[in-house]
């Protein structure tokens, strides 16, 4: 929340949030510690009228001016809960069955089956890493939860991972509190985003993490129990739970399961190198690279022959996608999107001697809508104007500000199909080596 | 014949079993067990910020109105403006969106962000900013 750090330089603030939302804003500033000024309008504020609008702003202005003037700051002392290691021992008595569901009412599981996680289990799966279960991985928003390596592994127990897995789910955990992942974002907002887990390296085989047909589907224990992890991990650390602070209008699987999978290197074109190398990586490094994104789309092209054609169709697909792009948020126009090429596209462009560069750039080129698409009132049109002086209603504009924010990966296995991931707002792709 | 009549009576005591105590009673044979279990939910810590004290007038403050860019928060910001303008005396007021387009911007993502707009917005030097986060 911005009002936060304009706080800390001495500037009052009040901050109007709507009834919907009102429980987020106090909570992600809590999370921060602080408890400040809030009034409070009718849901919603969004697409109403001119009249209506105003009519709120009339109506809660007694309220804007009383806590203008008359509210204070209250000092209170630390909170302080409890020590982070080791973690607190429930003392439990029941079968299998009544532990998950202790567990789900409790909020300490998201209502699909754990297993318990005993302290010898625990134990056993530590063995996987030479971390100390002490060492703290980071704070988990929006609850700003203390994550230790025995957390880590007790979420790997719940999830049903092997010790070997360990390694890549706390390179993913580190990467994804990255700040500049922005975890906060995609596990608060009300779209449909979830975190995206791409696997590069040897790391891939060693564990069996699956990087072909189907990779991001069922049927691969590394993939599914990592997934879950990493999604149990940053859900009950981070308090992320719907309706609020989780606040998807609809939510998704990658909910349970985040989107999670090994590039698949092995149908990597001659003359491609692999996507942690395009990112100054070695390629005998084991890398894991996140990025919050929106749902994927599925580019089904069973028709072109040449890479001409093929990115022709690619520019048709994603054009429709712009809307979440620079008129809405701008900011993505500056982020870093994901093409999932299948391996049957990959070869068909590089067939014909195309570069990974030569593909983004005909793809930057090819995917525009004219400026007079973007939607009146449009608060970026302005910024979009600043950065690229006058513009006719004719001007074409691309999705991204720059064709290297296009980056290309080869994934999943045989068929006619590559994938497409826009980042959500804020989200820039981390990568992290995996160490053992 | 025998085999299916007795799928036919397994299916009718699977039915009835799920029917009276759920599935979970199905399978009685699990043992009831003590259990010590690791919380996996982790603890807060969390240092209290120092928050600023209000002005108690407004009268001859600035005032800065801030709209992250959702729908309708300038509109909603602007009458608010006026409102003011109408009560108090010797008000000044700025608009964020108009000063510094560049902090337009409903996600900012990350505290690196939040800090650069904060530093913009603070160079005009308000005496309160009231933020709209719309939606």
């Amino acid at each position: 929340m911005d009002q936060l750090e304009l706080e800390k330089l001495g500037i009052p603030t009040v901050t109007i949030s709507t009834t919907e939302f009102a429980s987020l804003a106090r909570d992600t500033a809590f999370g921060q510690g602080a408890e400040p000024s809030f009034v409070v309008v009718p849901h919603p504020m969004g697409m109403i009228s001119l009249a209506e609008i105003r009519k709120k702003a009339e109506s809660v202005f007694p309220e804007i001016l009383k806590a203008a003037t008359e509210w204070q700051p209250v000092v209170k002392p630390t909170l302080l809960a409890k020590l982070a290691y080791p973690a607190e021992r429930l003392k439990l008595r029941g079968t299998v069955g009544n532990i998950n569901a202790i567990f789900f009412s409790r909020g300490l599981s998201f209502g699909i089956p754990i297993i318990p996680p005993t302290p010898e289990l625990v134990g056993e799966m530590l063995k996987g890493t030479s971390r100390r279960p002490e060492e703290v991985v980071g704070r988990v928003p929006p609850r700003m939860g203390g994550l230790t390596i025995e957390l880590v592994a007790t979420h790997a127990v719940m999830a049903g991972c092997k010790p070997s897995y360990m390694p890549l789910l706390i390179a993913a955990l580190e990467a994804l509190l990255d700040p500049i992942a922005n975890w906060r974002g995609v596990t608060t907002t009300t779209a449909t985003s979830a975190a995206m887990v791409i696997v590069n390296g040897p790391i891939v085989k060693e564990i069996g993490l699956a990087s072909g047909q189907g990779a991001a589907g069922k049927m691969h224990h590394a993939n599914a129990s990592i997934g879950y992890a990493i999604n149990l991990t940053l859900g009950i650390v981070g308090g992320s739970k719907p309706p609020t602070p989780d606040k998807s209008i609809l939510g998704g699987p990658a909910d349970f399961v985040c989107w999670i999978f090994g590039e698949n290197e092995d149908k990597l074109p001659a003359g491609w190198k692999p996507f942690h190398v395009d990112r100054g990586f070695k390629e005998s490094d084991s890398v894991v690279t996140v990025m919050g994104i929106y749902p994927p789309v599925d580019n089904i092209d069973h028709w072109s022959i040449t890479p001409e054609e093929h990115v022709n169709w690619w520019g048709h697909l994603v054009t429709p996608l712009l809307s979440i792009g620079g008129p809405c948020w701008i900011t993505q126009m500056e982020q870093p999107h994901i093409i999932g090429l299948g391996p049957e596209h990959a070869q068909l462009v590089a067939g014909a001697g195309w570069t990974k560069d030569q593909f983004r750039k005909a793809l930057w080129e090819k995917a525009r809508i004219p400026f007079s698409a973007w939607p009146k009132g449009c608060p970026n049109t302005d910024l979009f104007l600043k950065k690229f002086g006058e513009v006719t209603p004719d001007t074409l504009v691309p999705f991204t500000f720059k064709p290297e924010d296009l980056n290309v990966i080869i994934a999943g296995g045989y068929g006619k199909h590559s994938h497409f991931f826009a980042p959500f707002p804020g989200c820039f792709p981390v990568s992290r080596i995996v160490q053992k | 014949m025998k085999l299916h009549g007795f799928i036919k009576d397994l299916l009718i005591a699977l039915i009835l079993a799920g029917l009276l105590g759920g599935p979970i009673d199905i399978l009685a044979e699990e043992k009831i067990q003590d259990w010590e279990l690791i919380n996996p939910e982790g603890v807060v810590k969390i240092e209290i910020m120092k928050l600023t004290p209000h002005p108690s007038r407004l009268e001859g403050k600035t005032i800065m109105l801030r709209s992250n860019g959702k729908h309708n928060g300038d509109k909603f910001l602007i009458r608010v403006g006026e409102l003011l303008k109408d009560k108090v005396k010797d008000i000044k007021i700025i608009y964020s969106w108009e000063v510094a387009p560049e902090t337009v911007d409903p996600i900012t993502g990350s505290h690196e962000r939040s800090k650069k707009f904060a530093k913009k917005l603070a160079s005009f030097k308000p005496d309160l900013v009231i933020a709209s986060q719309a939606d």
